[in-house]
Parts: structure tokens; C-alpha cells; sequence
């Protein structure tokens, strides 16, 4: 295998290495040194590389291992992390006053309630131990097959297996009790809240049944409803989307209030 | 320790100064699996319906809090004596042991088994406010062969 394959694969892949490594990050700066630091790695052993997956499953091995190893000494996040950004948030009036900038003069500084379904998942998916979020990124939103995951990730089969069904099984969980789009006696209702101060003349139920995840949540099927918001994450990329800019600040905001917690909050 | 069949089924002995129950089921998933999911305390509950909840670490010297369907009231408070993965767990208090162990049997499957032994000297006193354990040990083994099972087979 020569640099000129890599190359031509990394420059097709790089979008969504990029974006996946966010979405464990949660850090712009962490995805870029990383993505940057993959391909790095990738070229000086490209002559080594033999075939046994494929040229892309290789690199998210290298991606994955980088990000596993900037990640292990710091604490997974807490499944209320949208609680306690959210009272960081209102008690810092600079960062309503960053995010309404953007909104008023970025081409990427809408508020979309699916960037936002987008976002949100991103935060409470670092409440799981980082073994499943990767594999349950690599598997619902990368579509990444368990054969090629254990090559990812270095493990056996079986535990891909255990960490595709028990990170599934607590978002879906997780989902069930918070979010108020698919459950109405949810109890966060930060889409509609946001929504409220970015698009004030919107109507939101008018906008949110737009989406097919909350026009199926009347049916109740949990499963289906955890497929549906995965559909959104493959269709949105956090970094060229409409919506990123404003996103991203927000991602920045939760990742800096979320570390200065857990330190707080140190056992 | 008692033998038993791996069929699901719990049995009980009972001695003036003790009581054990034990059960033992064929279970068509890796080790690591059950292991898995006998190890991580957060997500006991979500699985097995005996237990109401679990708190703190499943590893080799902590101790762990469970509150089970048996005793709601109450949380017992267990050390964990013994860890080697995919093989065998105990944890307990001064008063019994539970025991976990997992083997293959001639038909490549794994075979976990539960055992609890309680007693002491003053056993005969509170023999009669221990509720039976056989059901609830049955239900346990139940449910981890149903959950994994079921993340085996999975795609």
C-alpha cells in the first residue's frame, strides 16, 4: 500500500474521521490534532499495513486509539450533563451574548432543532464508558459493521456485542426519561427553550413535527425512536453543517463547564 | 459447595448452623459476556429483575451496595473477596457468601452458577427471617441467559 492510497482515502474519509472524534472529543481543538496526528501515524506505517480490514477501518483504529489514549485519565461526563450546562449558561450572560452573534452573523450560526437532537446526543453519549460510545458511534451513526468495529476498537467479538447492546440500551433509556420530543412527561426541554431565544418568531411544534423522530413518538416504539435520532447524526456533519458554528460554541461552553465539574466534583 | 444441574433450577440444604442455595443454568453466550454483565453494577438493574439497584465498583477489594427484590428495605453492604475475569466472582458480608462461577460444558456453552451459603453460630437465631432464595435465584439465572443470549445473537 502506497502514500498516494492513503492519501486518496483519507482525503475521502476525513469528514467523517473528523467529525467522529468530535462527537467523542466534544473538543474542535481535540478533533483537529487528532485527525491531523492519524494521518501522520497512518503514513509512517502505511508500509506495514497488510490488508488484514480495510484501508479506512485502519485508519479509525489509529483514530480511535489516539482518542482513547487522550481521553483515559479524564472523567466520563454525567447523564445530566444538559442540566448543568444549562444552569452554567444562564448564569453567563457572555455566552448567550457569543451565541446570539453568531446567530446574527454567521452563515453557520442557525439554530436547527435537529443540529440541536444532534448536539445533545453528543453530550449525554460521554456518560458512557468511553468502549461503548465509540463503538455505538462507530456502529449507528458510521455504520461501521461488528467485524470491523473489533478491528477498530481491539477486542473480541463478544464484547463489541456487549457494548452495541448495553450503550444502546442506556441511551434509549436515558432518552425515554429526558427528552420531552419523544416523551412528554420528559423533563428537558432545552429544543423548545433555545429554540425560543434563537427563532422567536417560530412556532416550535409547528417546526419539531417536521421531524420524523417526533412524529413517531406517539406509537412509543423505543427502539425505532433511538434509530431515528441516529438517522439525524448521519445526516448532520458537525462541522459544515448550517448550524455548526452556533453548535460548536455550545459544544466548547458544555466541554469547558463539564471538565471544571467533574474537577469540582472530584471523589 | 453443592453440584447441581444446569437446568435453571434452584435447590437449598439446610444445616442447623447454615443454609445454601445454589443454581447453575447452560447459557449460549461468551464468557465475556456474563461476565460483563454480572461486573458492571450501573446496569445490574436494567437487566436482572432481582435486583432493584447496585452502586459502587464491581472490583476486587471494594465494596458494593445492593439492594434486592427479596429484602426492598434493606441494602447490603458487600466486599468483593474475589475477582477473576470470566471465571469467578464472591462477594459477601460476615454473615454468607455469594459465589459466581462460569465454565463450558461438553456443548461449548457457558455454564454460570450461583451460590449462596449463609450461618454461623448464631444462624439458628435469624434462620426464620430469611426469606428462601430459590426463586430469586432462579429468576437471576433466567435473566442473564435471556440478556445475554440475546446480545449474542445480536448483528
Amino acid at each position: 500500500m502506497s502514500t498516494t492510497h492513503l492519501n486518496t482515502e483519507f482525503e475521502q474519509i476525513q469528514g467523517q474521521l473528523k467529525s467522529f472524534i468530535l462527537r467523542i472529543t466534544a473538543s474542535v481543538a481535540d478533533a483537529e490534532d487528532i485527525v491531523q496526528d492519524t494521518y501522520l501515524k497512518a503514513a509512517e506505517k502505511i508500509e506495514s499495513f497488510r490488508g488484514d480490514s480495510s484501508l479506512k477501518t485502519w485508519i479509525f483504529s489509529i483514530a480511535s486509539n489516539l482518542a482513547k489514549d487522550k481521553l483515559r485519565a479524564k472523567k466520563r461526563w454525567t447523564e445530566d450533563v444538559t442540566d448543568i450546562c444549562k444552569s452554567a449558561a444562564l448564569s453567563n450572560p457572555q455566552f448567550f451574548q457569543e451565541a446570539m452573534q453568531i446567530r446574527h452573523s454567521s452563515t453557520q450560526g442557525a439554530f436547527e432543532i435537529k443540529e440541536h437532537i444532534a448536539f445533545c446526543f453528543t453530550c449525554i453519549a460521554k456518560s458512557l464508558p468511553l468502549e461503548q460510545q465509540i463503538c455505538l458511534l462507530l456502529k449507528e451513526v458510521y455504520d461501521f459493521k461488528v467485524a470491523e468495529i473489533l478491528q477498530i476498537v481491539d477486542t473480541s467479538e463478544a464484547m463489541v456485542k456487549y457494548y452495541l447492546h448495553t450503550a444502546r440500551a442506556k441511551m434509549i433509556s436515558i432518552f425515554e426519561g429526558r427528552c420531552a420530543l419523544i416523551n412528554k412527561e420528559g423533563t428537558c426541554h432545552q429544543c423548545s427553550e433555545l429554540n425560543a431565544v434563537f427563532n422567536p418568531q417560530q412556532k416550535f411544534q409547528e417546526e419539531a413535527v417536521k421531524i420524523d423522530m417526533v412524529k413517531a413518538a406517539e406509537k412509543g416504539d423505543k427502539e425505532h425512536l433511538f434509530d431515528l435520532r441516529m438517522q439525524i447524526l448521519q445526516g448532520i456533519d458537525p462541522f459544515t453543517s448550517g448550524a455548526a458554528e452556533l453548535q460548536l460554541h455550545h459544544l466548547e461552553h458544555n466541554r469547558k463547564v463539564m471538565e471544571s465539574f467533574l474537577k469540582k466534583n472530584e471523589v | 459447595m453443592s453440584a447441581t444441574t444446569a437446568n435453571g433450577k434452584a435447590t437449598t440444604s439446610k444445616t442447623t448452623f447454615s443454609r445454601e442455595t445454589a443454581v447453575s443454568i447452560a447459557i449460549q453466550a461468551d464468557a465475556s459476556i456474563i461476565w460483563s454483565l454480572l461486573t458492571n453494577a450501573s446496569d445490574f438493574s436494567r437487566w436482572n429483575s432481582t435486583v432493584i439497584s447496585i452502586s459502587g465498583n464491581i472490583a476486587l477489594g471494594e465494596t458494593i451496595n445492593l439492594v434486592s427484590t427479596l429484602d426492598p428495605k434493606r441494602t447490603f453492604k458487600l466486599k468483593v473477596k474475589e475477582f477473576e475475569a470470566d471465571k469467578k466472582l464472591v462477594w459477601g458480608d460476615p454473615m454468607g457468601n455469594r459465589v459466581y462461577t462460569l465454565s463450558k460444558n461438553d456443548q461449548g456453552h457457558t455454564v454460570f452458577s450461583m451460590v449462596e451459603k449463609i450461618g454461623g453460630l448464631m444462624f439458628p437465631l435469624f434462620a426464620r427471617f430469611i426469606p428462601p432464595f430459590d426463586a430469586s435465584f432462579e429468576q437471576f439465572a433466567a435473566d442473564l441467559k435471556k440478556e445475554a443470549e440475546s446480545i449474542m445473537q445480536a448483528n
